[in-house]
């Protein structure tokens, strides 16, 4: 890597950045806990040290302009449920610091580089507080929105108590030159239900990075769906630590980088207590010069016996100059589990084509619907019929 | 004054280099319905799927379907002329659902000709008729269909789509007795009905027991890419008392082609 590209604290940007950090909120974070995440922000690795014949982001210049920090973030919530706490991270860290403290922080969300970007400039975000035995039925619906050519680091809680359920739906758009470097960390308590759903619709030109773990407890259930749709460059992780036995999770990725987008994506899933399940469904395609790489981890502790963990991953190249990598990474320490991967690669079938054509439909629009028709699977995962919908036309419109 | 008729002449097929037709001549008039009997590996699916436009397919000679010439026409094209072809392996296409799929196909093929409520009456109806449950709608096209439901789901949609001529390769392999009749009534519905009077039918089948449900008016009988012998239903009759072997000496066949070269 040459060495201009390396960002160290002694540059012009990295002082910015310390000095940026003084002026946040100090009771969401200390500010020695500020210091201390940037610190190894820049002596950790990314994740992503070399590049690649076909992968030339350089996850280490990518921070943003420090005097752009928070300077257009948008944020609401909807929900119309008042049992269900729903607070800007501000007002909870001084209202309920205990509540808060069970959940943020609780994932080791802050262990990666970018995890401590996103931990270091905590200050604006969302803390979803369930009480025990609530079912809230209309899903909670978050929105984070960055202007052009700004930085936010939008960082959501969720706290679903003992046997609570609650859907959230996450809408997370960005102008163009904007940074986000997102965190999202769940906790459910023990019989709790949680559905995190994620549409990522940031503008072309834009930068997205978003970690999101999640910590269910025994019997507890946790379902992700992230749809990462748009930016120049979306980054992240989905993540559930599972460190109780009964507990239950299932993991939806789709993205679909076109033109000159670049997606890099894992999917982790730890299975650190038996007698729990893991499901994670990747549906991914590419066309244009869109570029993808997805990397599923799974890994059952030696103790953890009777795990049940499932992989499947699939990938639709829609043009020779797109490129999709997927790998799955599975580490089974105990010999008493099931343990699943599925992958596949491929381009439109052209005998799906000729049956489709062969009852009047055009072969292009016998292409789209295939390539929709791939992506279904992982949509019906989404909650909510509205979302999944837009979820469709997005997809429609990039295939056309 | 155009002919009318699907008019297939001299029609040659390569797949792979390998000559599956060897000039075929057959013509399906408005209204009648065609058997056309032979050995497996005899070229018959490859005569349907000829017709259809399987892009693979080299296919020599002319194909007229009332007087328009198809056989440069792609396949959707050829559709919307009038042409389907119940598919004796249909494809299984994951996440497009039947419902979708079906509409889509009649929006092609006779675009905005019918109210979606009316579209949706014409299903449920046809569906009953062919013993399809509705939950049908909400799965994927054929995607883990048995292959009766698959068989069913070809007959739904000529059905709604009430095409001018339609090819039925091999739809009773495959199928009970009690799936058979419900295909024959089907298909006798659809050509009492002022849209299906005129369909012309080819039906491709190796075993004469659909024939019991939709008589045919012609059988021809093709051996190794030829059209060997052409007769009334009776020579259905005749070839399931004695079999294909006597037509092959006949034509003076040579060893009948491997099914793989052939499908």
């Amino acid at each position: 890597m040459p060495p201009s590209s390396t960002l160290s604290a002694a540059t012009p940007q990295a002082t910015g950045l310390y000095e940026r950090l003084a002026a946040l909120d100090p009771v969401v974070r200390a500010p020695d806990a500020r210091r201390e995440a940037l610190d190894r922000f820049f002596r950790l690795k990314s994740r992503r040290e070399k590049t690649g014949r076909f992968w030339r982001i350089d996850f280490d210049s990518i921070v943003p302009d420090p005097r752009s920090i928070d300077q257009g973030f948008r944020l609401s919530v909807e929900t119309g449920d008042p049992v269900v706490r729903a607070l800007d991270l501000p007002a909870a860290a001084r209202e309920h610091p205990a509540a808060l403290a069970r959940a943020m922080g609780a994932t080791g969300i802050a262990a990666g580089k970018f995890g401590a970007l996103a931990d270091a400039f905590a200050a604006r975000g969302v803390f979803i507080h369930v009480p025990a035995d609530h079912a809230c039925d209309e899903p909670i619906v978050i929105r984070y929105h960055a202007d052009a050519a700004t930085a936010i680091f939008p960082y959501t809680v969720v706290l679903a108590e003992r046997g609570a359920r609650v859907t959230i739906v996450e809408r997370l758009g960005a102008e163009t030159q904007a940074f986000v470097c997102g965190a999202t960390e769940i906790v459910t308590e023990d019989h709790a239900d949680v559905s995190y759903a994620v549409l990522q619709q940031a503008k072309e030109g834009s930068r997205v990075i978003a970690l999101r773990a999640a910590r269910p407890g025994r019997d507890a259930r946790i379902a992700w769906a992230s749809a990462d749709l748009g930016g120049e460059l979306a980054a992240g992780e989905l993540r559930v630590n599972i460190t109780q036995p009964g507990a239950e999770a299932r993991l939806t990725a789709l993205f679909f980088p076109r033109a000159s987008q670049h997606v890099d994506l894992v999917s982790t899933v730890e299975h650190e207590a038996g007698e729990a399940s893991s499901e994670t469904m990747v549906k991914s395609a590419a066309r244009e010069r869109g570029q993808a790489r997805f990397l599923g981890n799974i890994r059952i502790a030696p103790h953890a016996q009777g795990s049940d963990a499932r992989l499947r991953d699939d990938v639709l190249v829609l043009s020779p100059t797109a490129h999709v990598d997927s790998v799955p990474a599975l580490e089974i320490g105990a010999n008493d589990v099931k343990a699943y991967h599925g992958a596949t690669v491929g381009t439109i079938d052209e005998e799906q084509v000729f049956y489709m054509q062969s009852r009047g439909i055009d072969a292009a629009a016998a292409g789209r619907m295939i390539a929709l028709g791939f992506f279904e699977p992982a949509v019906e995962r989404f909650p909510s019929a509205r979302l999944r919908d837009e979820i469709r036309a997005e997809l429609a419109g990039k295939l056309s | 004054m155009p002919e009318h008729g699907l008019r297939i002449a001299n029609l040659r097929c390569r797949v792979a280099g390998n000559e599956i037709l060897k000039g075929i001549d057959l013509t399906v008039e408005p209204g009648r319905v065609h058997a056309l009997m032979g050995p497996n590996g005899s070229g018959k699916s490859t005569l349907a799927l000829s017709l259809t436009g399987h892009p693979q397919y080299e296919v020599t000679g002319s194909v007229e379907l009332d007087g328009e010439d198809i056989l440069s026409l792609p396949p959707d094209k050829r559709a919307r002329a009038g042409l389907f072809l119940s598919f004796q392996y249909p494809a299984a296409i994951p996440g497009v659902k039947v419902a979708n799929f079906l509409h889509a196909a009649r929006q092609a093929e006779k675009p905005g000709d019918m109210p979606p409520a009316k579209f949706r009456a014409l299903l449920l109806e046809k569906m009953d008729q062919l013993g399809i449950d509705p939950s049908f709608m909400g799965r994927y096209l054929n995607d883990g269909f048995s292959g009766g439901e698959r068989k069913r789901l070809e007959m739904l949609q000529l059905a709604v789509l009430a095409p001018k001529y339609a090819i039925m390769d091999e739809t009773d392999s495959g199928l009970d007795i009690d799936a058979l009749k419900d295909v024959g009534s089907c298909i006798a519905a659809l050509r009492a009905s002022s849209e299906g009077r005129d369909m012309g039918l080819l039906i491709i089948t190796h075993y004469p027991r659909i024939l019991q449900y939709v008589v045919p008016d012609v059988v021809h009988v093709m051996i190794d890419g030829r059209i060997v012998e052409t007769g009334g239903h009776e020579l259905a009759h005749r070839i399931e008392r004695e079999g294909y072997d006597r037509l092959r000496e006949e034509a003076g066949a040579s060893t009948p082609l491997t099914p793989s070269a052939a499908v």
